[in-house]
């Protein structure tokens, strides 16, 4: 039999597929559709269900699967329109829905080339000769991150702030505990989002690790002096801005106050540090954040990409995929996964991480637009939204009944509001108005019902403000119910 | 190859933005915070990054530049069509935290996808919050764990996995605070009874195992293995890493298992993207429903005052779990990746053991064309099979050490001559039970001639000079990479200084 390698197609061309075999329009991901009988006659075999033999008879299916039929690709995007349709998205209004995702303006560029197949379509780059690619466009990744966050190294990425905010956690734990006077212990901010907890917490509660809240003020900020009881524990973790959007001044002096010998996390808005002084310049040890403004929209929550960056003290304990610059038997500059004897598939229950799929593509998005950003770009971008906050702020607050939660805190995307209703009414209310007018804060702390979080980004306009405000302004004077 | 950081041009973004809204857009932030310099990020315009990430790609191996068979990983194509769903605003520009009325549709997508998922592997409830195939084994190890809490079963601290057991599920188990039994495989690569009966005790969590095995073959005894970690008080966990062999043929709750992860990325063609967005759906038994992440895409009929939704006669919601572990992913997951695998299980619907039986057939093909005598024979004497078995599943091992000790050549030499000849190089020494270990599969969107082509190739490679192969690559991006000099200079950044 010859075999005609060189052109496959016009081999299928001259044997075209029996029409009888095609039980549906799914079949067109299936080339040997038709053919497996050829196939199976030169191994000895005479049907498909020899191949499943090996399946005991009282574990095997007897029954097709209860599903719906096979469609068309026609057919699928005629539904995906219309169920996608259904859903009000970000775009079709004026939105002030933040809370740790950006609706964030993507460069055209971006989604185009990071679809390319050679990019799309590659695994882990465990083969370094035919993966140069991707691997340097993580390295260039490695080099942006560190930059921003002022750390020298940093990850190909987790798979979200949170898993990030856990993992650098346990990671701190690793480096810290033998020596620490607390063992175990890492004092973590009462202010981050309860979502963000709940994966801290289950991240660290089977590996021992003690949690204590550090409590903030009445002004929404860090008690610095509670703060001091974290010294000598394995690490502490806060948020700047923190989950009311406050620009937490005093979190630039915690390094002084719990020494040296207890790990300073802190959790990022990226593009808040477009403006904001680099958290590795004021002492921090692991930064950690949301990568999401940088690359893709909110995607419904995913996928989207976790930051992590550190200094050099905790690389061998680090989670996720690394980068190195190295060289090939030529001499030439070459780039390679390195540093994988800390990873799972050779360290098993050794580990420091069990993360193996990461998001990589994703942070290949956010690599692109960085990159278009440039360093001007970024204060630029972080500019309009400080710009469209404050100005969001100083209109909503001309409105009777409406007051910041924290008076003169300062602010960078985010701000909280005490309303005289109920936030949760003024939402939905708003929502009628086609608003949608921020975060109801008390679904993450039940107390605070008459508290609205509003969010701005770069695209928040004035047009947007006016019709915030005046919406605010009609649903209040609805009155409460 | 230029870096983005040998662009240094005016400065000023490589994409135009309006003004900021107000002239003093930094009036609110106080000095003593501002950034003192700014990030060394490149200068560049639109033009120069076009080429530049062009330029990569053409650097990049992907599945649309040639074959891929990367045992365990399931490379299979990636419908377009999901690329283009997943562009539309109606996921793209949707915010987890929107109110329930406001997302109908995609709340629809994931109640049908947590139906579908649970019928396909015979669970009674699915999560769609894990990211990612580990973070699945973690969530419902998680689940087991505070399943046995809830029974005065917390004295329970051991997980059994076998020595074949890809390295996320110890890795997975030790995050949740157990000890790992390692159980030795029998001589043909299956699951050890006696092993098993030996390591399950009053201390026994769960035994977590993929089936078919990662060498490909079907546990045959599986029911039995199930039943012994039972009868000893533990929860069975199927590692869904190679779902792509059985879909439709047989389920993990027919074989015993109380939970489940599925790879949407492997078996659902979500794309792998040089490492991931991944998305891993745990689906469990009812007893350990209460206990799967929060929120659950749910529904009940639609009454008269409801909003039309997605007219199909029903209103969704989330909706929390009883005892809910709470969160493992800040959001939904990977919704995007959901609405991916929902675009393509619509091709297949219930035709979806379509998909495994063309994958099984191209796995015992290729196998068969490799390992087949053929007239010049000489091949022959540098593999053995991995596993032997009648037919394999999804995938196949060979084991190459009889070529390392003819000639020294290792199955690292052989997988990347394979670089040279356009094919990404199969899964290497993995599982480790298997010494010199090459691991092949091909998933069913590979052509007969692909398959025909590949084997010649392959078996043209093991009748090379030794020389030739230990060398290799030769004709790749660039030659073979010092991976030692690069974990000892640890140039993780440009060198800006």
């Amino acid at each position: 039999m010859s075999v005609s390698v060189h052109c496959p197609l016009m081999r299928r061309l001259q044997a075209p597929r029996p029409t009888d075999i095609i039980a549906g329009d799914s079949m067109d991901q299936l080339p040997n559709l038709g053919r497996e009988l050829e196939m199976l006659s030169e191994m000895g075999l005479k049907s498909m269900d020899e191949l499943f033999e090996d399946i005991p008879e009282d574990v095997r299916r007897a029954d097709p699967l209860p599903l719906r039929d096979p469609q068309s690709e026609e057919g699928i995007l005629a539904d995906a329109h219309r169920l996608l349709g259904a859903n009000i998205h970000l775009d079709s209004r004026p939105s002030f829905l933040s809370a740790g995702l950006a609706r964030n303006f993507v460069p055209s560029m971006v989604p185009m080339l990071a679809t390319r197949g050679e990019f799309l379509t590659s695994y882990t780059p465990y083969q370094p000769e035919v993966s140069q690619g991707m691997l340097q466009a993580m390295w260039e990744f490695q080099t942006m991150i560190s930059e921003l966050v002022g750390l020298p190294v940093a990850n190909v990425s987790m798979y979200d702030a949170s898993t990030a905010a856990a993992e650098a956690i346990t990671c701190a734990v690793r480096v810290r505990s033998k020596r620490a006077e607390q063992p175990n212990t890492v004092y973590v901010s009462e202010k981050v989002p309860p979502h963000r907890i709940s994966v801290i917490r289950n991240y660290t509660q089977g590996v021992g690790i003690k949690l204590v809240e550090m409590p903030h003020t009445s002004s929404g900020l860090l008690d610095l002096e509670v703060a001091s009881k974290a010294k000598g524990s394995c690490a502490v973790y806060v948020e700047q801005p923190n989950a009311f959007g406050i620009i937490d001044e005093g979190l630039m002096r915690l390094r002084g106050i719990i020494g040296d010998s207890t790990s300073l996390i802190v959790g990022v808005d990226a593009v808040s540090l477009g403006v904001l002084e680099a958290p590795g310049n004021w002492g921090a040890d692991i930064v950690v954040g949301e990568g999401q403004p940088f690359g893709i929209g909110p995607t419904g929550g995913g996928p989207i990409y976790g930051i992590f960056a550190c200094t050099k003290d905790y690389l061998r304990l680090m989670p996720g995929r690394i980068v190195g610059q190295s060289k090939d038997s030529d001499g030439e500059i070459a780039y390679t996964l390195t540093l994988s004897t800390r990873e799972q598939h050779i360290r098993r229950h050794r580990a420091t991480s069990n993360i193996c799929s990461n998001e990589t593509l994703i942070a290949l998005m956010g690599a692109m637009h960085m990159a278009l950003l440039g360093p001007e770009g970024l204060e630029r971008l972080a500019m309009r939204t400080a710009a469209a906050a404050q100005e969001t702020m100083e209109t909503v607050l001309g409105i009777d009944g409406v007051e910041l939660l924290f008076p003169s805190t300062p602010i960078f995307r985010e701000f909280a509001i005490r309303l005289p209703i109920s936030s949760e009414a003024a939402l939905e209310r708003m929502d009628r108005h086609g608003v949608t007018g921020g975060f109801d804060l008390s679904r993450w702390w039940g107390p605070m019902k008459n508290v609205l979080l509003i969010g701005c980004d770069e695209r928040t306009s004035m047009d947007d403000i006016r019709k915030l405000s005046e919406s605010l302004e009609k649903a209040i004077k609805e009155g409460s119910h | 190859m230029t870096t983005l950081f040998d662009f240094n041009g005016a400065p000023s973004s490589g994409w135009s933005q309006p003004a900021p809204i107000r002239e003093d857009p930094l009036s609110g932030i106080p000095v003593s915070a501002r950034r003192a310099s700014l990030p060394r990020w490149p200068r560049a315009s639109e033009p120069e990054l076009v080429r530049h990430y062009t330029l990569l790609s053409q650097r990049n191996f992907g599945i649309d530049t040639g074959f891929y068979p990367l045992g365990s990983c399931t490379m299979k194509h990636n419908p377009r069509l999901n690329e283009r769903i997943v562009q539309m605003p109606g996921i793209d520009r949707i915010h987890p935290l929107q109110p329930d009325h406001q997302v109908q549709g995609l709340l629809s997508i994931y109640y049908e996808m947590q139906e579908m998922l649970a019928i396909c592997a015979g669970m009674d409830a699915v999560t769609l919050q894990p990211v990612a195939g580990a973070q699945g084994e973690f969530t419902a190890i998680r689940c087991i764990q505070e399943y046995h809490r809830s029974n005065d079963q917390a004295h329970r601290n051991k997980v059994i996995v076998p020595d074949s057991a890809h390295g996320t599920n110890p890795a997975s188990a030790s995050m949740c605070g157990y000890d790992i039994i390692e159980i030795p495989s029998g001589q043909d690569g299956r699951i050890d009874l006696e092993a098993l009966k030996s390591a399950v005790g009053d201390d026994t969590a769960a035994m977590m195992i993929t089936n078919p095995s990662t060498l490909g073959v079907f546990e045959k005894d599986i029911a039995e293995a199930a039943s012994i970690v039972h009868e000893a008080g533990g929860q069975m966990y199927y590692d869904g890493a190679n779902f792509n062999a059985i879909l439709g043929k047989t389920d993990p709750g027919r074989m015993g298992f109380d939970a489940v992860h599925y790879n949407l990325h492997k078996t659902f063609s979500q794309p792998h993207g040089g490492g991931g967005p991944g998305s891993g759906p745990i689906g469990v038994k009812s007893h350990l429903s209460e206990f799967l992440p929060s929120p659950l895409a749910a529904r009940r009929e639609r009454d008269e005052n409801d909003p039309l939704g997605v007219d199909d006669g029903y209103w969704y919601f989330w909706e929390e779990p009883g005892s809910t572990i709470g969160k493992v992913q800040q959001w939904n997951g990977n919704a995007g990746a959901v609405v991916r695998a929902w675009a393509f299980y619509r091709r297949y619907g219930h035709e979806l053991e379509r998909m495994s039986e063309h994958a099984v057939l191209n796995a015992n093909y290729l196998r068969h064309k490799i390992t087949k005598p053929t007239p010049s024979g000489n091949h022959t004497g540098a593999f053995t099979e991995g596993a032997p078995a009648s037919v394999v599943k999804h995938e196949f091992t060979l084991n190459m050490t009889p070529l390392k000790e003819q000639s020294g050549v290792t199955a690292k030499d052989v997988a990347k001559r394979l670089l040279d000849y356009g094919y990404m190089a199969p899964t290497l020494y993995f599982p480790q039970i298997v010494p010199e270990c090459l691991m092949f599969e091909p998933t069913e969107t590979e052509s007969k001639e692909v398959l025909d082509k590949f084997a010649i190739d392959f078996l043209e490679i093991l009748s090379e000079d030794a020389d030739t192969l230990k060398t290799a690559p030769h004709t790749t991006f660039v030659k073979r990479v010092d991976e030692v000099l690069a974990a000892r200079q640890l140039i993780l950044k440009y060198p800006f200084e």
